[in-house]
């Protein structure tokens, strides 16, 4: 007897119902006048039947799991010893969480203490007593609501409508759920950042030119000041993301128009879907790529011509991060491309114009809020694009523009701070909070941006 | 189509009524034109002349705009379009291997269905043309071509307060006077219209049709058209194309009034098309 079982008990009933609801429907059609007499279809009477029994008791069996383990929680505390409760709320939690386990994994004999144990089988007990009530509490609602249903399937009864609105209901309670988790995600991060900055100054935050995180876990360490100045992050971020841009918009853009104005069909069957193949390559791959191919490569060159560059370099990250973001800007761009109406392009022909003249001076100038917006969506995507950058940028917050020399980013930083062993309530930990906080809000107005000019692009045409 | 008129286009072997003019600009010759497999234009043979409008008639899919579109070698840009025949401006070959399509359309102009500026401003889509071309040699130059063709297209005194407005914020016949100022501002000597009203309401269209009529002293026209008054109000004489073949051509008069075959009394006479 578990909830899964219930679950499918359930929905077999509900099917059965359906069942019902829709020969319901055809005897009532009957008797009344044929189907043509009756507001909805059959299996709409169905529906609304099976609608009426799921709904309630899936809504009970949600509403029994959430305030179960309170209700059974107070109910066991008269059996913990009191000799625990003494010990204070810690114990008591201990103590329920080791029943718990061993309720849980149906094994109360491996508990030693007698004591124990009889608290667990009281637990088990009271358990399947909330187990048993549960069963016959949804079936008999399962049942009474069908019947109920059943009896209201009249000719005309609005089955359809009810059903239809119940469908809208689910379709809108799904949307709202991203959102809210959007909402969540931003919500946590904002108050662990409100907890940062009342450790560290807003301003200093924003316009400090040092960045050196480390605190010390215990009072008699060394160097436990820590500084929190996020500038470097950022500079490393936009030379990155300027440096991915160089290569990807061009590349982006050229591709995009031999795509859309000069491949034959075939080629473009071909060689689009091999392009927007890169843009499913894991960023981790891209890492390895960069920190072992690319960033020694660079090196090598650079030492030929004797440049000094460093093993990790913002060049290496910054130009495989540009061809990881190729097809974000050519499979965007191209799109716009082909959106231009071809009417506008033989208007320019027919002026005797040549195909690259009409692309630069007709098809490219029209399209171009569009491609202005799959870019800043692109830089977006590179800003918060952290896996290359961890294996090929480095660690060092450098305050340079110098793309030979190793920088670090906010996500890198993100990453370093959150990871090993952290106690999560230091101004070390709280800084990646602030960090993501901010990242996100840059992040959210460029894709604002973007959104406002990709829209105002459609309205053109439509 | 009865079946009377079936075994009239049957046995349709050559266009009737005189397809040749005494002094031509555009010479048609057994112009065939294949999409892929399908044959869209049989054997058409036929002449514009020198400030004449001609108008190309005839119920939809006749092949009357592939026909057009062969004119300025616009099929060019349909990869599976092929054109068989040969097509002369001025006695010489359109199709010729020294002949650049590009070149040869700015001096074969051409006016689409659907009103097209491009997204520029009123004064760039007229000077669009003679840019490329380089036809002014400097914006004073620029700004007389662009005022002398919105002049003749008759949208000068409607758009001279707001030339940097942009083009698609015209109506819909002031956009097509807008195509037509910026056809005539590279100085073509053909102007082709491809049914240029079909998307106007009768006013715009009327401002359209007087438009072509002024054209004509300094053009050779050919429009393709699905008004049957149009092709009266307009042209001086009329094509009449059915099933890709040119069934009959004259004087407009005389093909509206006293048509010789069969299919084009039936057309005018409204009994199919």
């Amino acid at each position: 007897m578990s909830v899964t079982n219930l679950i499918l008990v359930t929905l077999l009933l509900t099917f059965l119902y359906f069942v019902f609801g829709r020969q319901k429907a055809f005897a009532v059609a009957k008797t009344s006048g044929g189907l043509q007499g009756m507001h909805s279809l059959p299996s709409h009477y169905g529906a609304y039947v099976a609608v009426w029994c799921a709904l309630p008791a899936l809504a009970i069996i949600v509403g029994w799991k959430l305030f179960e383990p309170t209700v059974i929680d107070s109910m066991l505390a008269s059996s913990i010893p009191d000799s625990v409760h003494e010990l204070g709320e810690k114990s008591v939690a201990l103590y329920r969480n080791e029943i718990n386990n061993a309720v849980d994994s149906n094994n109360i004999a491996s508990l030693t203490d007698p004591v124990k144990q009889a608290t667990a089988t009281r637990l088990a007990s009271l358990q399947n007593s909330a187990m048993l009530g549960l069963f016959v509490l949804v079936l008999c609602t399962v049942i009474a609501l069908g019947v109920f249903a059943l009896k209201r399937i009249t000719p005309d009864m609005t089955a359809r409508h009810r059903v239809e609105s119940v469908v809208r209901s689910f379709l809108f309670i799904s949307a709202t759920i991203a959102i809210l988790t959007t909402v969540g995600i931003v919500l946590s991060v904002l108050f662990e950042s409100l907890r940062f900055f009342s450790q560290v100054n807003l301003i200093d935050f924003v316009t400090g030119l040092n960045w050196s995180p480390q605190t010390a876990i215990r009072a008699d360490q060394v160097g436990s000041t820590g500084a929190f100045g996020a500038i470097p992050l950022f500079t490393g971020t936009l030379l990155i993301s300027f440096i991915a841009m160089l290569v990807a918009v061009p590349f982006g853009l050229m591709s995009a128009i031999y795509l859309a104005e000069y491949a034959t069909p075939r080629v473009r069957a071909i060689v689009k879907p091999l392009l927007e193949m890169l843009a499913g390559i894991p960023t981790v791959v891209y890492g390895v790529f960069a920190a072992l191919t690319v960033a020694p490569l660079i090196k090598d060159i650079g030492s030929a011509v004797g440049l000094s560059v460093a093993s990790e370099s913002a060049l290496a990250a910054g130009l495989v991060m540009g061809i990881m973001i190729i097809p974000f800007v050519s499979s965007l761009s191209d799109d716009v491309i082909t959106a231009v109406p071809q009417s506008m392009r033989d208007g320019s022909f027919g002026l005797g114009a040549t195909h690259s003249e009409t692309i630069r001076k007709v098809v490219i100038p029209a399209a171009l809020p569009g491609i202005v917006g799959g870019i800043l969506l692109a830089v977006s995507r590179a800003i918060g694009e952290t896996m290359i950058v961890v294996m090929a940028a480095g660690l060092a917050a450098n305050l340079t523009a110098n793309p030979l020399e190793a920088v670090t980013t906010v996500t890198v930083q993100i990453v370093t701070l959150l990871t090993g062993d952290q106690e999560f309530d230091s101004t070390k930990t709280l800084a990646a909070f602030a960090l993501g906080l901010m990242l996100f809000v840059i992040t959210l107005v460029l894709n604002v941006i973007a959104l406002y000019v990709v829209r105002r692009y459609r309205e053109q045409y439509e | 189509m009865s079946s009377a008129a079936e075994k009239a286009f049957e046995e349709l072997k050559e266009t009737v009524g005189r397809v040749t003019v005494d002094n031509p600009k555009m010479q048609a010759k057994n112009v065939d034109v294949f999409y892929g497999d399908k044959q869209a234009i049989f054997d058409v043979t036929c002449d514009i002349g020198k400030n004449e409008v001609i108008a190309m008639i005839g119920p939809s899919g006749c092949g009357k705009s592939t026909f057009l579109r062969c004119m300025n070698r616009m099929n060019d840009t349909i990869p599976s379009c092929r054109v068989g025949g040969d097509i002369l401006l001025e006695g010489d070959s359109l199709y010729s291997s020294s002949v650049d399509p590009v070149m040869l359309r700015a001096r074969v102009g051409m006016v689409f269905q659907k009103p097209n500026p491009f997204a520029k401003s009123i004064y760039d889509n007229v000077a669009y043309g003679p840019r490329i071309h380089g036809l002014a040699n400097n914006r004073a130059e620029l700004d007389d071509i662009v005022e002398s063709s919105l002049q003749r297209a008759g949208l000068f005194d409607e758009v001279k307060d707001r030339l940097n407005a942009p083009g698609t914020s015209l109506s819909g016949g002031q956009q097509q006077r807008l195509c037509i100022a910026r056809t005539i501002a590279v100085n073509p000597e053909v102007i082709l219209m491809d049914e240029p009203c079909s998307a106007l309401d009768p006013i715009a269209t009327a401002r359209i049709e007087e438009l072509i009529d002024e054209l004509r002293e300094n053009y050779a026209i050919a429009i393709v058209t699905h008004s049957m008054q149009q092709a009266a109000r307009v042209s001086q004489r009329t094509a009449y194309f059915h099933l890709g073949k040119l069934v009959e051509v004259g004087e407009t008069k005389t093909i509206f009034t006293n048509p010789t075959h069969e299919l084009t009394e039936n057309y005018i006479t409204g009994r199919f098309g």
